[in-house]
């Protein structure tokens, strides 16, 4: 497998890196079967930054995990659908496969919390040495080491050799997360799987990490899946944004007709429910209700008891998914233009 | 008409020596002077470590400042007798960030709101009932909620709770720090709109502790920005929104990503990280960072100019106007 240059990438037709189709992961509770992910289609192209943008439980990250195969062990399960990198199905491999050739190699990840990430006894060497020693890219510690400051070195932390025998409680926050951006591109990863990776963060240290994810995708053609429910980090950092509601994508589009020009109500009421910086108005518009349990969902359209524009129709069926121009698709009986946020 | 004023206030925390020998003071607030209005909105924003919790946590008397006065409708709570400071308590109330941590989930919602109003008074059962019911139909929930605990509530349903709570003695003031932080997108509009209607119908003054500057923007008549310890801007918001005078406070607003996938952040706006509260830089906290700093700013601290109507900003490289 050859790497291409994110020039090549570029200039020629983007090409397919992450496909999922239909994917359906439940989780089996004590009070039931939850369908975290109900039917979930989504690409991402060599390059390119698909944001998926929705409310804790709307089962974002259920599909990032699912994607991984890091599903809580005896609780979730893939029963549907699948999700090919490069043309694999990574569903159908063994977890020795999964283990040894894609996690951390071919598709790694960034979760939220970096001191949760990094491991307080070890140095910060010694981790980021370890996914090129597990992948067998180096051999011995020392060149280990040379591998892991210069993945450092990638990531801006300052002097990385003097850094490499420190612990993580020795690095701010914003350097810890640097820290683990670097674990997870050591390997020249084809996909990152960026978890709500600057939430944690004061927006200083923010715009930092943006641009630095920025960087390393121009550098290397990354693709990039971020998750978030910062409308405003997914408008910064991605070329297409996805919106989930309750275990499913209600619309997707390239980000400027997202924002502009979304059609979905809900897609529409999230941007009316957020102060605006430089927009002051005085009320927000809140959106009434809650989403619904997704262990029992309704047949209907999942977002009509909390929606504006409900009919009888929206009761009876859920949506299909439509594609309202080239590229940009939305789930609702009654698509439409809203008003302006 | 000024309700509550905090005067020069700091508060030194000495930490370490011992094993690791970096013994020091922290200077977690370090000479910060506001006042709030009687039912008027004041926010504190600024970034992790920059003193705006220990200010909230002075405020409602968990901490007492090293120097300083926070005063109450000109009264200084320092000099105040044990029954005066329980009156404050009951004027002065607070709703946290995290509506998991700050209910006991072990307590029905009754017992939950009724506690403060139990701390003041000795009322009988039925004035504690309605009561409850009164304040939980403020925040809209149902009084059949009263039966319940909190875990059978929504993450936006709890922060009800936890407002209703803090209204249950009629407070004048109520310090909300990081009210909405935890909560979903679509649920914090419904919290923010309640706060404010509460506002407006009880007259209740809110000292705001957040990060988020689009709320600030939004909900504050006032804004404090603080930077390690200190306060470096005040003013009206729509002033300090519209025209920010320290380059911390601009720094600030340039760097929030807002929902404008044609808006870039500005990486160039602000340098570095925030330094170590322990050893602060000398001179202004903020000259390592700050893309205008110049030589005078690494030696004196600056003073407070006037940059407009009721419009203050702490910087050495600007002229009172």
């Amino acid at each position: 497998m050859t790497m291409p240059s994110a020039a090549a990438a570029t200039s020629t037709a983007p090409r397919p890196l992450l496909r999922v189709e239909n994917l359906q992961t439940h989780l089996v509770l004590k009070r039931g079967v939850l369908k975290a992910v109900d039917g979930v289609t989504l690409h991402v192209d060599e390059g390119e930054t698909l944001g998926l943008v929705g409310e804790s439980g709307s089962g974002k990250s259920m599909t990032s995990l699912s994607i991984l195969r890091l599903l809580p062990k005896h609780s979730g399960r893939i029963v549907g659908g699948g999700v090919w990198l490069d043309g694999t199905d990574l569903t159908t491999l063994s977890e020795e496969d999964m283990a040894r050739d894609w996690r951390g190699r071919r598709v790694s990840m960034v979760s939220q919390d970096p001191m949760t990430s990094l491991n307080p006894v070890f140095t910060i060497g010694d981790q980021v040495g370890a996914p090129f020693r597990y992948h067998g890219l180096v051999k011995g510690v020392r060149a280990a080491r040379e591998a892991a400051a210069r993945v450092l070195a990638r990531v801006r932390i300052p002097s990385p050799e003097k850094r490499l025998d420190n612990y993580p409680h020795q690095f701010s926050g914003g350097m810890r997360q640097r820290v683990v951006a670097a674990m997870a591109i050591a390997c020249s990863p084809r996909l990152l799987i960026a978890d709500e990776p600057t939430s944690n963060l004061d927006v200083t240290i923010q715009v930092q990490m943006i641009e630095l994810f920025r960087r390393l995708q121009r550098e290397s053609g990354l693709g990039i899946v971020l998750i978030t429910h910062d409308l405003g980090v997914a408008a910064s950092i991605c070329n297409r944004v996805a919106v989930m509601y309750a275990g499913r994508i209600v619309e997707t589009a390239d980000v400027r007709t997202l924002y502009r020009a979304p059609l979905h109500p809900y897609t529409q009421a999230l941007l009316h429910a957020i102060p605006h910086l430089g927009r002051k108005r005085r009320r927000l518009h809140a959106i009434p209700g809650q989403p619904p349990s997704l262990i029992d969902p309704p047949v209907g359209c999942r977002f009509a008891p909390r929606c504006g524009r409900r009919s009888s129709a929206c009761d009876a069926a859920y949506p299909p998914e439509v594609e309202a121009a080239p590229g940009h698709k939305v789930a609702c009986w009654h698509p439409g233009p809203g008003s302006a946020p | 008409m000024t309700l509550l004023a905090v005067r020069d206030l700091s508060k030194h925390f000495s930490v370490g020596g011992g094993l690791f020998g970096a013994g020091g003071t922290v200077k977690a607030v370090d000479g910060v002077s506001f006042s709030v209005d009687a039912g008027e909105t004041l926010a504190l924003v600024g970034e992790s470590g920059c003193g705006k919790t220990t200010i909230a946590k002075l405020v409602l008397m968990l901490e007492r400042p090293t120097s300083g006065a926070v005063e109450f409708d000109g009264r200084d709570l320092a000099t105040m007798s044990r029954r005066e400071v329980r009156g404050y308590r009951r004027r002065l109330q607070a709703v946290f960030q995290d509506p998991y941590a700050s209910l006991n989930p072990r307590l029905r919602v009754r017992t939950i709101v009724a506690e403060p109003i139990l701390a003041h008074e000795r009322p009988d059962r039925a004035t504690v009932d309605r009561r409850v019911a009164e304040v939980l139909d403020v925040v809209g929930l149902p009084a059949s909620a009263a039966h319940l605990f909190p875990h059978e509530f929504s993450g936006g349903q709890r922060q009800r709770i936890a407002i209703a709570r803090a209204l249950a003695v009629n407070p004048r003031c109520i310090v909300l720090d990081e009210p909405i932080s935890a909560l979903d997108v679509s649920i914090r509009a419904q919290i923010l709109n309640l706060l404010a209607d509460i506002q407006e119908r009880f007259g209740i003054a809110y000292l705001i502790i957040a990060h988020d500057l689009a709320l600030v923007e939004h909900f504050s008549a006032r804004v404090g920005v603080m930077y390690l310890g200190n306060l470096v801007e005040t003013g009206p918001t729509e002033e300090i929104f519209a025209r920010p005078r320290h380059p911390y406070t601009q720094a600030l607003l340039a760097s929030v990503p807002r929902p404008d996938p044609d808006h870039r952040p500005s990486v160039d706006a602000i340098r570095g990280e925030i330094a170590s509260a322990l050893n602060p830089p000398a001179g202004c906290k903020f000259h390592p960072r700050c893309p205008r700093a110049v030589a005078a700013c690494s030696v004196d601290a600056p003073s407070w100019r006037r940059v407009g109507r009721d419009h203050r900003a702490a910087c050495g490289l600007l002229e009172d106007e």
